[in-house]
């Protein structure tokens, strides 16, 4: 018996724990709804195959065939995925830098492309009821600015894409998104032409870099107790060696080791292959040894003409990165890589069936041997 | 004029010999005037509501006190009190009312009663109201009570009168049972007499009506010497009649309902000079002599009856004692010839009376039945039970619903019994898991709100409306304060008793003849017994879900949400719909939308449907109450609401 879209999105990856919470099914209709970092069925739907299951990053992606619909290329086993050009980067704003994570490209960049006509709005995550992270949509560039900063907690970003695309939002929107959440755009812009209406309105897709996520109810449990949530002002997890999640408040930082935290990762990252999100216009993320810098991979034509832009009117410092870290990046999103599938065969129990990912398994075991 | 005259003559029309058409609950409660009853109480519950409903129409005029009690037990002791204080009483329920009423009717048994003390019982033969259709009729036999079952509509009058004589006459309450046919059906009926003579009530403290304890077997011993002797009379009651051939080949026996079905089916079999029918109207204990002389001419023996093998039993068990050196072939229940379960018809005796007599004859032929089918196929549209348009209650289960999953701990709502007992099915969303008996749904709650200790960490929610919350439910409440149970109650106060059609309970400031009466607060009652009490609007569907998802998610203990909204049907009825809804048709995409109907398809509210043309939803304004509750279900907001005046 053919399994409805709904059920099927319920046993095979909410109940299989594969769920990382990025809200693509949710925004779009009446029955998926995003709940204290769970994804809640709320009613019985009974299309089978509708636009839920076409996006969901974590039932079925096509790696091929995504990587062919965005970039024109077959998906390279490589482990940063479709690279043009990589640097160091950080905000030529100073208050950006303070409010954002390390050198504040994203929300540099984010609201340069809403001035510059790339987008006409963005959405972003923040912080919404009891410091659960939510998407939201930002218009201007002082509401991109408040919502600056990351929280590593997972959070259902792009339903407030799919609800703010089917509540008549005008013009473009550029999103910012972990690796899931850009996959699940990715699934979009593949998904066949009936079902674009609302991925037609992403002008822009900013990838962060991501290990993990956390999950957002036992997480903010956790946190509360270690100070109250409404003094924090930033939270902070530094490239290796590290080791800890830091807290800053007005007066003062908590660091935490992370193996208090590791328990509260989503058991959904473990099956995750992509580090550097593969699918986005541009990806940033840490940069390694050098504080306050980011580190920006452009991998799109739209990502280059944006940072030729940046560049050209300043609003960025742009400048090479060392090869030790570039090295050190391919390394960890190797790592990422091989881990995750080898926890997918783990679970499969079967180096044929990798779950959501629909790849050639030859490649694939190649891959892993070499 | 005459004739405008006939068609307002009621139950109380004063107009001896005159025939009008009755109700068989109306035809007793006339026959219950006639008889210079002084009080009628009543607990509502389908067969049985009208007989309360309409005496209270005529209360003042006759000098009566009628009242709608709190519960069944209630009702039969306020008559109780009548009874031993010299004033005729009537007490009216369902089946499972009797159940209720129960413990102080067996009490009742035992000290005996001074005045006529009616109950008349409706079994809703087939459970078509009811969530058992079980046999009052054991209960007559159990407690030793003199039983009557009237047959025609006539007969449900002139034997209401009698059972206050026969109640009397052998001092016990006398129980007056009819099946919904009888009870619901209409018919003519010839009034009699209407007393002149107005009761006076005292209570006489020269005689007791507590039993001695050291003399409970002797009562039981002469509770039986009454039997024999009601048995006698009953043996001259021209409630039982025969009509039929001296021997006949095969004798009916049957009370209620069956005999118009046997009569019917001896005629449509042309059968009157091969079958014999005996109709019993007094049915415990039976007429023995009587039924002895029928039993002597016979070898074939069918009894027709719903619902159980009350009398069959009863008839076997008397031809036995009879030793009369012969057999009997007894057809009923036991052979199948006759349903042990659900309302009986024509079509069933048919077939039994020609299978017996070897006929070929079938009431209906299986190509008729699927003709019949196929014809109401097309013709009529698939309904499930459900809540009507606007019920408020649809918006609570909505709540419930998305309140439960949103928790995603598996809780568990307990179900109870009024229109909300259809909440277990697709109107309700399937949220009651549980539904046994009035209140029961505190008592199941309370006792899952217990478990945790064996490793139970559902949450647990039960519901009940205002007129159960008064009816069973509060013991069961105070039980939880007391015993620390765990849950939520969720008051379903649509103010008044909708299920069984809007009667008074003590929640509400009018009694059951329409006067203003003081107003019982269940919000009160409950703050008095510290247990905290928050109110919703169900129609606010957003905040009523988060309210149940705070109070879920928050501290132990039993708790009271009073989702406090009126019946729909009483608000349109009084003053119409409180808000015009439209769907607007540019912004619903029907099909197109993703949403897979919902309104229609998930919500299900009767007064949206789907437009097979335009496939877009649209409000049927014949059925729309006006809640304006789909307004906050449809996804795209295309549904518009306005104010009315």
């Amino acid at each position: 018996m053919e399994l409805t879209a709904c059920k099927e999105l319920e046993t095979k990856v909410i109940q299989e724990n594969l769920c990382t919470f990025c809200g693509a099914c949710t925004g779009m209709c009446p029955y998926f709804v995003a709940y204290k970092g769970r994804i809640v069925v709320r009613d019985t739907c009974t299309i089978s195959q509708g636009r839920c299951h076409n996006f969901c990053p974590r039932l079925s992606v096509d790696f091929n065939g995504v990587h062919k619909a965005i970039f024109g290329t077959s998906y390279r086993w490589d482990g940063m995925g479709n690279v043009l050009e990589v640097y160091i980067a950080r905000s030529s704003d100073k208050a950006i830098r303070s409010k954002g994570q390390y050198g504040g490209v994203v929300t540099a960049l984010m609201s340069f492309a809403m001035k510059e006509g790339f987008i006409d709005s963005a959405v972003l995550t923040c912080s919404g009821n009891d410091r659960l992270p939510e998407g939201a949509l930002a218009t201007t560039k002082k509401e991109i600015l408040l919502r600056a900063g990351s929280s590593y907690i997972a959070a259902p970003t792009i339903g407030a894409f799919n609800s703010a695309a089917q509540s008549g939002n005008k013009g473009k929107m550029g999103v910012v998104g972990t690796p899931c959440q850009v996959l699940a755009l990715a699934n979009m812009r593949a998904a066949p032409s009936d079902m674009q209406d609302n991925v037609k309105k992403l002008g822009l897709t900013i990838g962060l870099f991501c290990t993990w996520a956390l999950s957002s109810e036992e997480f903010i449990r956790f946190l509360e107790k270690k100070v109250p949530l409404s003094d924090i002002k930033k939270v902070d997890i530094p490239p290796p060696p590290a080791n800890v999640f830091e807290i800053y408040t007005a007066s003062g930082r908590i660091s935490v080791p992370l193996d208090e935290i590791r328990r509260f990762i989503r058991p959904a990252c473990t099956y995750c292959t992509d580090m550097t999100a593969e699918f986005a216009d541009i990806s940033v993320g840490a940069a390694e040894g050098i504080e306050g810098w980011n580190t920006i991979l452009v991998r799109s034509e739209k990502g280059a003409e944006l940072l030729r832009k940046a560049k050209r009117k300043k609003v960025l410092e742009i400048d090479t990165m060392p090869a030790q870290n570039l090295e050190h990046l391919k390394e960890a999103s190797l790592l990422k890589k091989k881990r995750g599938l080898k926890n997918i065969i783990q679970k499969t129990g079967n180096a044929d069936d990798l779950l959501y990912l629909k790849a050639d398994t030859k490649t694939v075991k190649e891959f892993l041997n070499g | 004029m005459a004739k405008g005259e006939e068609k307002t003559l009621g139950i109380d029309a004063d107009k001896p010999g005159k025939a009008i058409l009755l109700m068989g609950v109306e035809a007793i409660a006339r026959g219950a005037l006639e008889a210079g009853v002084g009080v009628a109480t009543a607990y509502p519950g389908t067969p049985s509501s009208e007989l309360i409903d309409r005496l209270s129409k005529v209360a003042k005029k006759f000098n009566m006190y009628v009242e709608w009690s709190i519960n069944e037990k209630v009702a039969l002791e306020i008559a109780g009190a009548a009874s031993i204080s010299g004033v005729r009483a009537i007490t009216a329920m369902k089946q499972n009312g009797l159940s209720v009423a129960l413990d102080f009717l067996s009490g009742l048994a035992y000290t005996g009663i001074n005045k006529g003390l009616v109950l008349m019982v409706g079994d809703d033969a087939g459970a078509l109201s009811s969530s058992n259709e079980q046999d009052s009729r054991h209960i007559a036999r159990m407690l030793d009570l003199p039983l009557l079952e009237p047959a025609t509509y006539q007969e449900a009058k002139d034997m209401a009168k009698w059972a206050f004589e026969l109640s009397e006459k052998f001092s016990t309450v006398c129980i007056l049972r009819g099946t919904t046919r009888i009870l619901h059906g209409r018919g003519n009926v010839t009034l009699g007499e209407l007393p002149e003579a107005k009761p006076e009530a005292v209570f006489d403290t020269s005689r007791s009506y507590a039993p001695d304890i050291t003399f409970v077997t002797k009562i039981h011993a002469n509770l039986h010497k009454s039997l024999t002797k009601i048995s006698r009379v009953y043996d001259a009651s021209p409630f039982n009649e025969y009509a039929g051939p001296e021997n006949p080949e095969l004798l009916v026996i049957t009370s209620g309902t069956g005999w118009l079905y046997s009569s019917e089916a001896v005629k449509v079999l042309s059968a009157q000079k091969r079958v014999g029918i005996l109709k019993l109207g007094t049915t415990w204990p039976l007429p023995n002599k009587l039924v002895a002389g029928y039993l002597m001419g016979a070898e074939k023996v069918l009894v027709v009856e719903e619902v159980d093998a009350f009398l069959e039993n009863n008839i076997k068990e008397r031809a036995a004692d009879l030793r009369a050196g012969r057999t009997w072939t007894f057809f009923g229940k036991a052979t199948g010839h006759i349903a042990s379960f659900g309302e009986i018809n024509p079509d069933k005796v048919i077939n039994a009376i020609s299978r017996i007599l070897g006929r070929k004859y079938r009431a209906r032929t299986s190509a008729y039945e699927k003709m019949r089918n196929d014809i109401a196929g097309s013709l009529l549209i698939p309904r499930e039970l459900q809540f009507c348009a606007g019920c408020p209650h649809r918006a609570t289960f909505w709540s419930i619903k998305d309140a439960l999953r949103l928790d995603g701990r598996g809780g568990v709502v307990a179900g109870d019994i009024g229109c909300y007992s259809m909440a277990q099915g697709a109107t309700g969303y399937s949220q009651t898991k549980t539904c046994h008996a009035m209140g029961s749904g505190v008592g199941v709650a309370s006792g899952l709100g217990k478990l945790k200790q064996f490793g139970f960490r559902q949450p647990v929610l039960t519901v009940c409306g205002d007129s159960t919350f008064f009816h069973a439910s509060i013991p069961a409440l105070i039980n939880s304060v007391h015993n620390e149970s765990d849950f939520i109650l969720l008051l379903l106060d649509n103010s008044g008793t909708a299920m069984t059609g809007f009667q008074p309970h003590p929640g509400i400031d009018r009694n059951a003849i329409g006067d203003s009466a003081p107003r019982v607060d269940a919000e009160k009652l409950c703050k008095a017994l510290d247990i905290p009490v928050t109110i919703v609007d169900p129609y606010d569907v957003k905040q009523t879900r988060d309210e149940f998802l705070n109070i879920l998610q928050g501290g132990n203990g039993p708790k009271v949400v009073i989702c406090k909204r009126e019946c729909a049907l009483i608000r349109a009825t009084r003053e119409g719909a409180l808000f015009k809804v439209k769907v607007n048709p540019d912004k619903c995409l029907g099909e197109k939308c993703g949403c897979n109907r919902y309104c229609t398809r998930v919500f299900g509210c009767p007064g949206i449907r789907w437009d097979r043309d335009t496939k877009k939803a649209e409000i049927d304004e014949a059925v729309c109450n006006g809640c304006g509750v789909c307004v906050h279900v449809c996804p795209r907001s295309a549904i518009d609401r306005e104010a009315r005046p």
